[in-house]
């Protein structure tokens, strides 16, 4: 009936060097290979920003950047993300000035709880680095591994076309 | 517009900064040195006797350090099962260790013995004869039995001869109803005013349906967690994900027998809890216990499957709702009879029956509402609860009726809603409620009174209302040196109080927004605090924030006088300072320069206190428009538009009122068009967010709320509670959009595609 959070519910097994690279950190850790990426992080880094929701990869609470791609780090295990470069909530502000994302969540009210929110910032990130011209009906559908239970989304949406239209600026000044 | 300069505002949230960079301590990111990793065993059968539990195998696993049943609660309040279980994931015992995976594996090992019981999930074969008894073989009557029992207990007391054929007879009538002895009756409860029969017969249109409102599950996105530490002193710790602290505090008092002072509840981050997150057995004592037997700090954590297997989920019910009206349009009576799942536990929200009166004037009216006991874990409040439930039944009939006798569903509505100064059934009058100005404004923003459609679309109109509680609390506010001002409480926030708590304050003490900080303190600290539910946080704690407030500028203007050696009516408190009025050149000393200067003073440093436990609320409205479109080959409901009206007195934060009406919003579409707890043989079958779906962002268009402020006399700033209202109309705005789209009436929620594809198909319409 019930399967762990933390593992796959996969039998235990010796545990195996890794180095993996959280937000621009190198950590060489030792750890079990039935341990999830969450868990790693929480557990072992102690970077508890990335929440876990579900377990089972379906409502994006735990979502990460890996290699540029939003994933959901309940469904990879710790020690297949050895080499890669792993972005958290934590690694998105830089020099104290919070991400574009970050701000235009709280100018728009698109967080209440919060517990969803690193999840959401960080999957819009992935989206928004990938393409910030997406229509809001882009966004809509391309933010569907996310659940969100307080705020309807209507917020968030608006949150994510905000920060998209300043990086499309920022961008264009870059250009010029 | 307000002349408030803080208040009313569309501020950011107070917590924006640590909620947007992963830095809020929610309950699973709190871990002590030590921590062992909790795990409760659960059973895996929906209704068994259990003929023994054994823990030896486990035991002897490597890095477990303690294994607790029911024996180890004092009390005997049933925190594990002994005998039998009731539900599928009933706690049995729990297991401690040093890591969440051997955890789990000697939850696997504890070994128990099962004799497995006919098992029972709906309330309709639950109150039959033939239905497995949950708890005993104790019977309740039905309405018509009810009704027949009181005239033959009156006439026997009146113990005239005469009498004896009455009673004879009606003693034969009552054989007529052998339908109506319930079994598994948990709870019931019985409402009349009028005469309902008299009602039914003077009107001219009368419509009878019965409809079925599945469980569904708050699905707040953190699961319930709590981490424990028990010290050698006997002192415990408890960091808990809850709404209500102080409730915890002496859930876990009473529940283990420790005094109340030995335990400090840490209320942390709340990730959600729209009333289901107020349990004290679920995971808060079990962590308790454990921590105690292995003398380490111990953290119990849910996975999201356990949620769906024993949260406290809403109630499902099933209502047969009855109403007449003229054809003109005066609603005349109402009845209803319903019953409600209340799982293994009494409890249920029964008592939300009444909410099928609505805001209308109806003269004759009866409910009579069961709690029927099933193989399911028990039931908790889920935002306004009930209401959504009984709503959806008495909305949906609504405009059955209107449609019978061909009026306007939104007029149907507006002729009928109570006015200021109607009588109220409860007693009393009706104060002013913006009832038909937020119809109104909801009908105007959607365009309702010239709507159009295109073939198989439609439109849909509900109203809902409900009234904030009200409870205890206190707010220290202290203003120091630099001129900023700290609030110490102790209420949980719930998504936005603690911010609508400082801009009251800053309001009031005209200390800049952002040099007012909030500080929750924990039940060893902080003033008692009610819990955060039932819509009270701003209406209580903004009572008792104006309070603190007030307090501390009474003692502002009477250092000022002091140091400016004037009279305080020449005082005037604005722009973070005081200012003399009657000087010139003006005169005036700033709250900071106060702050400092109080600390020499012999009264001393400047500290409101405010303290309030009630003062009447004002009941609120919400009303809903949607218009969908239907496709009748795959029964799939599109929301073209979903547009949200509330009366929310008056708005602390304007954004943080949108946010709360939207999101109540689209919980109340879910219920009403894909969220169902299934249960099979066995219990729930659909424990996951595969099977048990909730909206995400591609389900839904954007939701317009618009904002209506018809004051409440005694709310902060005239402010009424906001949380709950705006899920109470969706159910039944959603199924009377279908209704106008499809011309059929889906009385089973949720309104699924292969439901409306069903519905066509039986009414001629489909392949």
């Amino acid at each position: 009936m019930s399967r762990s959070n933390t593992s796959f519910g996969l039998q235990a097994s010796p545990k195996h060097p890794v180095t993996l690279n959280v937000n621009g950190d190198e950590h060489d850790l030792l750890i079990e290979p039935r341990k999830t990426l969450l868990a790693v992080l929480r557990d072992t880094i102690g970077l508890t920003g990335t929440k876990e929701g579900c377990s089972t990869g379906d409502c994006g609470a735990c979502t990460v950047i890996v290699d540029g791609k939003a994933v959901t780090s309940c469904m990879v295990l710790g020690v297949t993300a050895s080499g890669k470069e792993i972005t958290t909530i934590e690694g998105l502000a830089s020099d104290g000035e919070l991400h574009p994302i970050q701000q235009a969540f709280i100018n728009t009210g698109g967080y209440q709880c919060g517990f969803c929110t690193p999840g959401f910032i960080m999957a819009s990130k992935a989206l928004v680095d990938e393409n910030p011209n997406r229509t809001e009906e882009e966004f809509r559908f391309a933010l569907g591994g996310n659940i969100c239970r307080c705020t309807g989304y209507t917020k968030i949406l608006e949150a994510v076309l905000q920060a998209a239209e300043e990086i499309r600026t920022t961008h264009r000044e870059q250009a010029e | 517009m307000s002349d408030y300069s803080v208040v009313g505002k569309k501020l950011p949230r107070v917590d924006a900064v640590e909620k947007v960079t992963g830095a809020a301590q929610y309950g699973a990111d709190v871990h002590p040195a030590g921590m062992l990793y909790g795990k409760i065993v659960r059973s895996k059968h929906a209704h068994a006797n259990i003929l023994s539990i054994d823990t030896s195998e486990a035991e002897k696993l490597p890095g477990v350090r303690a294994i607790v049943t029911q024996d180890d609660v004092p009390s005997g309040r049933r925190v594990f099962a002994t005998n039998k279980v009731l539900y599928l994931g009933e706690p049995l015992a729990a297991v401690a260790a040093t890591d969440a995976d051997v955890a789990e594996e000697a939850a696997e090992l504890i070994k128990i013995e099962y004799e497995v019981l006919p098992v029972v999930q709906d309330v309709i074969e639950s109150i039959k004869p033939s239905a497995p008894r949950l708890h005993s073989d104790e019977t309740k009557d039905g309405p018509n039995r009810r009704n027949i029992n009181a005239k033959i207990k009156e006439l026997s007391d009146a113990e005239s001869d005469d009498n004896q054929d009455t009673i004879r007879k009606l003693q034969a009538e009552l054989e007529k109803h052998q339908d109506e002895i319930y079994y598994n009756i948990s709870a019931e409860t019985h409402t009349e005013a009028g005469d309902v029969e008299k009602g039914f017969a003077d009107s001219d249109v009368v419509v009878e349906d019965t409809y079925v409102i599945p469980r569904v599950h708050q699905t707040y996105m953190e699961p319930h967690v709590s981490v424990a530490s028990a010290d050698s002193s006997g002192k415990v710790t408890v960091w808990a994900s809850t709404q209500g602290p102080f409730a915890i505090r002496s859930g876990i008092a009473g529940t283990l027998g420790i005094p109340l002072t030995q335990i400090n509840v840490i209320g942390t981050t709340m990730g959600g809890g729209f009333g289901g997150r107020f349990g004290v057995i679920i995971t808060h004592v079990p962590a308790v216990l454990l921590s105690q037997k292995a003398g380490r700090p111990v953290r119990v954590q849910m996975t999201r499957e356990e949620e769906f297997l024993d949260g406290r989920p809403a109630p499902g019910c099933v209502i047969k709702i009855k109403t007449g009206a003229t054809k003109d349009g005066h609603i005349l009576a109402r009845q209803a009879l319903a019953f409600w799942d209340s799982g293994s536990v009494s409890g249920a929200s029964i008592g939300s029956t009444i909410r099928v009166r609505g805001v209308y004037k109806i003269p004759n009216i009866k409910i009579d509402a069961y709690g029927v006991h099933t193989n399911k874990s028990g039931t908790a409040a889920y935002r306004a609860p009930g209401a959504p439930q009984a709503i959806f039944a008495g909305e949906s009939q609504l405009d059955d009726i209107a449609e019978k006798i061909g009026m306007d569903p939104v007029k149907f509505r507006l002729m009928n809603m109570r006015e200021e100064g109607d009588a109220v059934p409860a007693g009393g009058s009706e104060p002013k409620v913006g009832y038909k100005e937020t119809l109104e404004a909801v009908a105007d923003a959607a365009g309702w009174w010239d709507r159009t459609v295109d073939d198989n679309q439609g439109w849909g109109v509900a109203v809902g209302d409900w009234t904030n509680g009200c409870g205890p609390g206190g707010v220290y506010v202290s203003v120091h040196e630099d001129g900023s001002a700290r609030i110490f409480h102790g209420s949980m926030d719930i998504t936005g109080t603690d911010t609508a708590i400082t801009q009251i304050i800053a309001e009031i003490l005209t200390v800049p927004y952002e040099n007012v900080t909030i500080r929750r303190g924990d039940t060893d600290s902080a003033p008692y605090s009610t819990g955060s539910g039932g819509s009270v946080v701003t209406f209580t704690m903004g009572n008792t924030a104006k309070l603190a407030a007030e307090d501390a500028r009474k003692r502002i203007l009477q250092l000022a006088s002091e140091r400016l050696n004037t009279n305080e009516d020449n005082l005037e408190l604005r722009d973070g300072g005081v200012h003399l009025i009657t000087a010139d050149p003006p005169k005036s000393i700033s709250l900071g320069e106060l702050a400092a200067f109080s600390l020499s003073t012999t009264g001393g440093p400047i500290v409101g206190k405010g303290s309030f436990a009630r003062q009447p609320s004002t009941p609120a409205l919400a009303a809903q428009i949607a218009k969908v479109e239907v496709d009748p080959d795959t029964g799939r409901t599109r929301v073209l538009k979903l547009i949200a009206s509330q009366d929310v007195g008056f708005a602390i934060n304007p954004m943080a009122v949108e946010g709360q009406i939207e999101g109540g919003v689209v919980q109340g579409y879910a219920w009403a068009m894909m969220e169902e707890m299934q249960y099979g043989e066995n219990g729930n079958v659909n424990p996951g967010f595969v099977d048990y779906r909730v909206p995400t962002s591609a389900d839904l268009p954007t939701v317009e709320s618009v904002i209506v402020e018809v004051p409440a006399p005694n709310g902060p700033y005239g402010a009424k509670g906001v949380g709950e209202p705006p899920i109470t109309p969706t159910l039944a705005t959603m199924a009377n959009a279908v209704k106008d789209a499809i011309g059929i009436r889906v009385t089973e929620l949720p309104i699924k595609p292969e439901k409306v594809v069903e519905a066509l198909k039986n009414n001629g319409h489909g392949k």
